[in-house]
């Protein structure tokens, strides 16, 4: 989403630009204001609303913004809420629902207060018996898992049969609920990395946010106590999220890392499984799959396929 | 009448009002955000439930960002919103004004 869908300007009478922003997909971007010969404020609040009338034209009532930390006040002026803010930038949100609304969705016990309750987020890319493990983990210890799948579909499976796979993967344990992540969790719109100036900032930022979305929106509402990782040896996104998670997510909610699951001396990856569908090998990874996984697989293996000929990349997350 | 789709009506300049109206189950809920909410909320809100009430709507949700609109651009924004959210902008409401 590093593209802009449309971008905004307004002019004054000398043909001179005073303020410009843009959008792309729900979120509001490069917001830039000239205060001088105005009354303070006004530039502002008048882009805002042309931008907001604008998604409202495609349906969008729902917008995001990321902003440094000094001009977020301006947004809560017209209407925004903080979700997270770091000592980078805010995100904030407006419109016709918020995480209020997402997270009142999720079904809960009727005790639930009195109960352990743990969450695990994940892709799913697609479902295996390591994801498989580290649900069961959780579901031993607590009385209650919730398991957030990524609902952004950017992945070699799509949203829907990443979420069923887990569904069907996890249907006998009869504690474990299968939610989608939304745009709270591991999302899209939380990657604005556009202002930062290096990756490996970018990351950390964008993981400290989501990690304060989930400390401070979402887990206090369900009474999560836990949440739970798996280790992760291989990739650098997803281990500097782990550890910015240590960080940020404790004391108030503690940090279960369970190690990946090996068959004989591997490590189970759902790396590895697209590789395989991609290499049309799938006996190699037969192991590394519950039996609800491996049917949708053989089912659809010729889509899956097609897929990755068309582009999908198989080797990120 | 009932909300079919959520509809935005007004801006967020001076002495207007940005509504925000979407479906509900039950009942009218608003959000109000006013920098004169403290002296004048209980008024703007009133105008925006008496205004949905006439217009025969029972279900909504509202959020509200005021800056400053007097009653009669309170009410012209609530019609607004509710005939786009109703889909019924071809046929105005004019014994409502």
């Amino acid at each position: 989403m590093a593209q802009i869908d449309h971008t905004l300007g307004i002019y004054n009478d000398q043909h001179q630009l005073v303020a410009t922003g843009s959008v792309a997909g729900n979120v509001l971007k490069y917001v830039g204001v000239c205060n001088k010969e105005s009354a303070q404020g006004s530039h502002f609040n008048t882009i805002i609303s042309a931008l907001m009338n604008l998604l409202a034209e495609r349906e969008i009532f729902h917008v995001f913004v990321f902003t440094k930390n000094k001009y977020s006040a301006s947004f809560q002026h017209v209407g925004f809420k903080e979700l997270a803010h770091t000592d980078l930038g805010a995100v904030l949100e407006t419109g016709d629902t918020d995480v209020a609304d997402y997270v009142a969705r999720i079904p809960q016990a009727v005790d639930q207060a009195q109960q352990r309750v743990a969450g695990i987020v994940m892709n799913a890319n697609p479902f295996t018996l390591g994801h498989r493990y580290l649900v069961e983990q959780a579901a031993k210890e607590n009385d209650r898992v919730y398991v957030f799948v990524v609902q952004d579909n950017v992945s070699l499976f799509t949203t829907d049969e990443r979420r069923q796979l887990v569904q069907q993967g996890t249907r006998d344990l009869s504690n474990v609920t299968v939610v989608s992540g939304g745009q709270y969790m591991v999302s899209y719109v939380t990657f604005p990395a556009y202002f930062l100036p290096t990756p490996n900032e970018a990351i950390r930022y964008q993981t400290t946010i989501d990690a304060r979305i989930f400390k401070n929106q979402i887990a206090p509402r369900l009474n999560i106590q836990t949440r739970y990782l798996g280790s992760e040896p291989f990739s650098r996104t997803t281990g500097i999220y782990n550890q910015v998670l240590r960080k940020e997510l404790p004391p108030e909610i503690m940090v279960k890392v369970i190690d990946r699951k090996r068959v004989g001396q591997q490590v189970i990856t759902a790396t590895q499984v697209r590789q395989a569908i991609a290499a049309d090998k799938l006996e190699t990874v037969q192991s590394f799959l519950p039996a609800t996984t491996l049917t949708f697989i053989q089912q659809h293996k010729r889509t899956l396929q097609s897929r990755i000929q068309e582009g999908m990349t198989i080797n990120g997350n | 009448m009932e909300i079919k789709k959520t509809a935005i009506a007004g801006t967020l300049e001076s002495s207007d009002i940005q509504l925000t109206i979407s479906a509900a189950t039950n009942g009218i809920s608003i959000d109000l955000q006013s920098d004169v909410k403290k002296v004048f909320g209980d008024q703007i809100e009133g105008v925006i439930k008496q205004t949905l009430s006439d217009m025969g709507i029972a279900a909504a949700k509202v959020k509200a960002v005021d800056k400053g609109a007097l009653d009669c651009v309170i009410k012209a924004r609530t019609i607004a919103a509710v005939q786009r959210a109703t889909e019924t902008t071809e046929q105005p409401a004019w014994e409502v004004l």
